[in-house]
């Protein structure tokens, strides 16, 4: 078709439907919907992880990005009433200077564009590398000792949510109850 | 490498303590562990059996053991002295265990040979910290010192992070000989952004030591947390940043220090200007040791900057992060034990002669290690990093030092007058429990012998 393979179609497909869908998470009014945007935006951000062949990246995108992430910020919104728009109006001096500023980075980001120089990859990496088995082998083996730390360092935030979360309670009230 | 089993194990001991209702025997359990890792510590010096473990991921070599037994006996006196704190408050098991995991965090870092490692390491002694920092749930400061921690640490932890990516684009490995090796290789065609990597990394640790200009967030987390907790961050955290900082620049990117000294050279210069000409100004006790801690953090930088030959930087490094430990930690207790009943304000220890010898005395040999004062451990900790520094290159920043020690000097020569001659406003009697006064008259016997005999540190065999 056209010269490009099954890939690129589906890469220049997948790039376009993000692109659109960011912007829509920007445009939108409805700070609910912005959410949803997003949520499909990083199903696309998926889309492209699987195309590089990195079946467990995209699982974990989607199932802490899109499920657990995405689900908090609407709990959020939902529970702060966010639902209609609060913003207050920007003054024209702020849309200016936002203006100037976007526009100034867009100008660091280009020249940046334009002074890159190709660079030949030293070493290729093994295209295999990212399938769940070897990448369950890599975590078993080579890197057994930082997957344990990790169960430490989860259990720790844990306990740490637990406490700061957990209702103090007062002694005077016990007194009183007593 | 036992030590940090000891220690991983004792925290979830002390999460199931709750369950299986042995709470009360968990003090004296923590305290035998800790005993327990520490000679474990003193075993594994003497019989070096294994070097490195899980695939070079973790290796504690003799400075690594040294660093982690300088961690393990300042937390030992930590525990000590906390042991009312822990009674008081009603999450007692939960700060048992963040404390011992920030302590495995530490330890890690200590050892660490790879940067997962180190990342991990990092992110483990951190996250408790936060927690601990906002413990006081009901004090509005020390909520906000949780929350500045947690997003400036967060924020530090996006720079490490994003510049380990770099290196390892620009290397192809995350183990520390392998970067150095490469680096050794391929000097002078390594592709620009390995050095913002290198940056960044540098950014990342200065971040986590509080050295100017990333320093904002040290006196508002310091002066929000508990007297206790910030007792912790300026001993124990302090050192295990500084045992990995040492590693990734002495030993990893040692090939490219021409990058990193220069940077590091304005970092000192900025910390000892900005930290010694603001603490004069202060009059909480704990923000003014925060600055004090900033510049002490900058003269540890000096020995990593001043590398001559590994192992004299190395000794001076643990001879200074010990006596930096213990006189801080002397210094917090003091504090803790005056402001129980009272504010932390300076004018809180006026007249402290006439409360408490005791306090009074630790106090003012502390602050006198503190300034580098002859008998004192602080003395030659000092000594050893003018020395060692190169008067070729880098004269204006012995200057510098000399000139900011002494304004150092000065604030807290200001606060040893009026704990004498001062009058307080109340004469009532301190009473320090026998526990307290072990810790605090331990810790003034090290800094007296430490300083009378330096040789028991800096002699110490490394390699």
């Amino acid at each position: 078709m056209l010269g490009y393979t099954i890939t690129q179609w589906l890469f220049g497909i997948l790039s376009f439907l993000a692109v659109m869908f960011a912007l829509l998470v920007v445009f939108s009014k409805n700070p609910v919907h912005s959410v949803l945007y997003l949520v499909l935006t990083f199903f696309c951000i998926a889309g492209h992880y699987l195309l590089m062949n990195a079946q467990f990246l995209a699982i974990v995108h989607i199932a802490v990005y899109a499920g657990a992430i995405m689900v908090l910020f609407l709990f959020v919104i939902m529970l702060l009433n966010l639902n209609e728009q609060h913003e207050p109006r920007r003054t024209s001096v702020s849309r200016i200077i936002g203006v100037i500023v976007a526009g100034l980075f867009l100008m660091v980001l280009v020249g940046v564009l334009k002074g890159t120089e190709q660079l030949q990859l030293t070493n290729t990496a093994n295209a295999e590398a990212g399938l769940i088995k070897n990448l369950g082998q890599v975590l078993f083996n080579e890197f057994l000792f930082p997957f344990e730390i990790v169960s430490i360092l989860l259990l720790a935030a844990l306990v740490g949510a637990i406490m700061l979360g957990k209702k103090e309670v007062k002694e005077n009230v016990n007194e009183n109850r007593i | 490498m036992n030590g940090l089993i000891i220690i991983c194990g004792l925290g979830l001991l002390a999460m199931i303590s709750e369950i299986f209702k042995f709470r009360s025997v968990l003090f004296p359990l923590v305290l035998t562990g800790l005993l327990a890792a520490l000679a474990l510590n003193v075993w594994e010096w003497n019989n070096p059996m294994h070097i490195s473990y899980f695939e070079n991921m973790i290796g504690f070599d003799r400075s690594a053991l040294a660093f982690s037994t300088v961690i393990l006996a300042i937390a030992l006196l930590w525990f000590v002295l906390a042991q009312d704190y822990f009674k008081s408050g009603q999450h007692l098991v939960d700060h048992y265990a963040l404390v011992l995991f920030a302590l495995a965090g530490a330890l890690m870092l200590t050892g660490c040979k790879n940067m997962t490692t180190l990342f991990l390491g990092i992110e483990t002694l951190s996250i408790p910290m936060y927690v601990l920092a906002a413990s006081k749930k009901n004090d509005l400061k020390s909520n906000e010192a949780g929350f500045k921690y947690l997003i400036m640490g967060s924020f530090a932890s996006g720079f490490l992070l994003f510049g380990i990516a770099l290196v390892y684009g620009a290397t192809a490995s995350f183990d520390f000989e392998e970067i150095k090796a490469y680096i050794a290789v391929f000097q002078g065609e390594l592709p620009g952004f390995f050095y913002v990597g290198v940056i960044f990394i540098l950014i990342a640790m200065a971040f986590k030591i509080a050295v100017a200009p990333f320093h904002f967030w040290a006196p508002d987390v310091y002066e929000g947390s508990p007297v206790l907790i910030t007792g912790l961050m300026s001993t124990v955290v302090k050192t295990a940043a500084f045992a990995a900082f040492m590693r990734l620049f002495m030993m990893c990117f040692s090939n490219v220090s021409e990058l990193w000294v220069t940077l590091l050279a304005v970092i000192v210069a900025l910390s000892l200007a900005v930290s010694n000409f603001t603490a004069v100004m202060q009059t909480n006790t704990k923000r003014m040791l925060a600055y004090s801690s900033i510049s002490h953090a900058a003269f540890m930088l000096m020995i990593i900057m001043s590398d001559k030959g590994e192992t004299a930087s190395v000794n001076s490094l643990i001879y200074y992060s010990l006596a930096y430990s213990l006189a801080s930690l002397s210094a917090f207790a003091v504090i803790y034990l005056v402001s129980k009943n009272g504010s932390e304000d300076i004018t809180e220890l006026n007249g402290l002669h006439k409360r408490n010898r005791l306090l009074t005395i630790t106090l003012t040999i502390a602050l006198l290690s503190l300034a580098g004062i002859p008998v004192t451990a602080g003395f030659f900790a000092k000594y050893f990093v003018l020395s060692q520094i190169p008067s070729d290159t880098l004269l204006w920043l012995t200057i510098l030092a000399i000139i900011s020690s002494t304004i150092a000097a000065f604030y807290y020569l200001k606060i040893v007058g009026s704990m004498f001659f001062a009058d307080s406003y109340t004469k009532e009697p301190i009473v320090v429990q026998k526990s307290h006064a072990f810790v605090l008259i331990v810790c003034v016997v090290l800094l007296l012998l430490f300083g009378m005999v330096p040789g028991l540190i800096t002699e110490l065999a490394l390699y």
